[in-house]
């Protein structure tokens, strides 16, 4: 019973993988983007639902991800992977600064730091033409470019997604983990235990940006251009509903909120300029009726299934009383 | 406390708030297995001793020395390092974690500590608190007093050389008071060195065995129980005589 979690979620990838050839060319693009948003969403749960920072950084992070990519790829002729790598060791660099840089900030006042900070990559992005080749966007070389269909893409995004969501599982599973939720429940009382919090957050600032590099640098290479859009806060704040949306304190309901609304939103196309306003509402539902997420009742009882009891309820009367160690 | 190691010491301790001096000049030390009870009026500076010789406070002025060296301005979590533990005045629980995660955090911050060994020692003293039966609810599910005894729990897992408790019976059922001193008594039996904050002053009475006395932001009297109850600029101060 305690692997029936984990046997669902690859007993649904099979059926993905499986079934992926079937999508059509819209079909296939619409679930290419959403694995896109799927490794953002987990990444910044990481970030803000399980460390509790809420960063609005994250797109920019993607941005920087792909145009180091993408700039490196075009420029020093690197292979694509090793340009993809090279753009989330930048990002892993500049979110660790970050993170030092605001080692005391938390609530809105680190929001509002993020935020500046995602406006300067954003601007300087957009205004340095010779570089970046500005609001024209930068051409980035294809990551299959003799592919005749978008399957391979599929198929990359998707072990993209399957890496990240191991490692970031193995991360909060381990003592790491542990270390970050107490961060975010209190950080007094962390310091208290023992917990380096000033390392635990420039790491966790660090390993989530990274994060949202790798997304960025399969972005540049699978659409085949960067523009200053991928991380303005239009995509933050799309970003911040699908994690929300699905449950941000855990990863597969953040990576579920993403797949949703995504294809939320491309199902309620059909309905025009109400398309917004249906989608507003959905969100203030959830808001209300599900604070925590839609999906998270859902995979939280999947969880207690899996659980074992290994120990049995007893009365505090009947537990021994002799002091430890003694 | 002759032939007993000093383990915490602060000398000369200076904290303003504004233009509120907290802790004027205060001398405070604590040795291997005392049983220290802190007492004064609301005000009188007693939790910003226990912060500044915590490192949850930084000093204006004077130093702090665990086992010897000097860690003033040095971070909280050194302090843990070196066996210093606190509970705080207002119960600071990690609230969505378990009750057996809020006792694995400090256990697996301890060099080579191991994660099968941490559960089964948590396990041990969740049974010795009587927290057993509740490891697997959320901490913020316990009733006040559990807390309390959660919270003690949490320092124990640090294997501390002394342990501060910021009012720990402050809001505690009767019952579960008992349980508290109890357990204390137990600790402090079994080699535990504590400095234990209080505005019950019959609790505090009942298992301290050296009592010293804040007013204004100093100390104002430090001995046994007995002679520094009698104390005249203690009734003063304390008791409004």
């Amino acid at each position: 019973m305690r692997w029936l979690p984990v046997s669902l979620v690859l007993v649904a990838a099979a059926v993905v993988l499986g079934g992926a050839g079937r999508l059509n060319a819209y079909w296939m693009h619409v679930a290419i983007i959403a694995i896109y948003y799927a490794i953002l969403a987990s990444s910044w749960s990481l970030l803000a639902g399980y460390v509790g920072l809420f960063s609005l950084s994250h797109m920019a992070f993607a941005s920087i991800g792909g145009y180091t990519s993408g700039l490196l790829t075009q420029s020093q002729r690197i292979p694509i992977p090793l340009g993809m790598l090279a753009g989330v060791l930048m990002c892993c660099l500049l979110g660790a600064a970050i993170g030092w840089v605001c080692l005391r900030m938390s609530g809105p006042y680190l929001a509002i730091f993020t935020l500046g900070f995602s406006e300067i990559v954003r601007i300087t992005i957009a205004t340095e033409d010779d570089v970046t080749a500005g609001m024209a966007g930068l051409h980035t070389e294809r990551l299959f470019a003799t592919a005749t269909t978008r399957l391979p893409y599929f198929y990359a995004a998707f072990a993209l997604l399957a890496v990240s969501l191991l490692l970031m599982g193995l991360l909060v599973r381990s003592r790491w983990g542990l270390f970050l939720r107490a961060i975010r429940e209190d950080e007094q009382a962390a310091a208290a235990s023992g917990v380096t919090v000033a390392r635990c957050r420039i790491v966790a600032f660090a390993i989530a940006s990274g994060f949202a590099g790798l997304a960025g640098g399969f972005y540049a290479h699978y659409i085949g251009i960067m523009t200053p859009s991928v991380g303005d806060l239009d995509e933050m704040a799309k970003l911040v509903v699908m994690t929300v949306i699905g449950g941000m304190e855990r990863l597969p309901t953040a990576v579920g909120g993403a797949f949703v609304v995504q294809f939320l939103l491309e199902w309620l196309r059909e309905y025009g300029q109400w398309r917004l306003p249906v989608f507003g509402i959905v969100l203030l539902l959830t808001m209300r009726l599900a604070r925590n997420g839609l999906l998270t009742p859902l995979w939280l009882p999947l969880l207690r299934l899996g659980e074992t009891r290994d120990q049995p309820l007893v009365a505090a009367s009947t537990l021994p009383r002799k002091e430890p160690g003694t | 406390m002759s032939g007993r190691a000093e383990l915490v010491r602060g000398v000369g301790l200076v904290k303003w708030f504004g233009g509120i001096m907290a802790n004027d000049a205060v001398d405070f030390s604590v040795a291997e297995g005392d049983l220290v009870g802190l007492i004064g009026p609301n005000g009188s500076g007693k939790t910003t001793l226990i912060n500044l010789l915590t490192g949850h406070l930084e000093a204006d002025g004077g130093e702090v020395r665990v086992l010897g060296q000097r860690v003033s301005g040095r971070p909280p979590h050194i302090y843990a390092a070196m066996g210093v533990a606190r509970t705080f005045q207002l119960t600071q629980l990690f609230g969505r974690m378990t009750v057996l995660e809020n006792m694995l955090v400090p256990g697996l911050t301890r060099p080579h500590s191991t994660w099968d060994e941490v559960v089964r020692r948590a396990r041990r003293h969740l049974d010795f608190l009587s927290l057993g039966h509740v490891a697997r609810l959320p901490a913020k599910n316990l009733s006040g007093g559990q807390q309390k005894l959660l919270e003690l729990g949490r320092c124990l897992m640090l294997e501390p050389t002394v342990l501060f408790l910021d009012e720990p019976f402050a809001g505690v059922h009767p019952r579960l008071r008992e349980e508290l001193l109890d357990r204390i008594r137990e600790l402090h039996r079994a080699g535990r060195t504590f400095v234990v904050v209080d505005h019950d002053m019959e609790s505090i009475l009942r298992i301290s065995q050296r009592l010293v006395v804040m007013a204004r932001g100093r100390k104002i009297a430090d001995g046994a129980p007995d002679v520094v109850r009698a104390d005249q600029t203690v009734l003063a101060a304390y008791a409004g005589l």
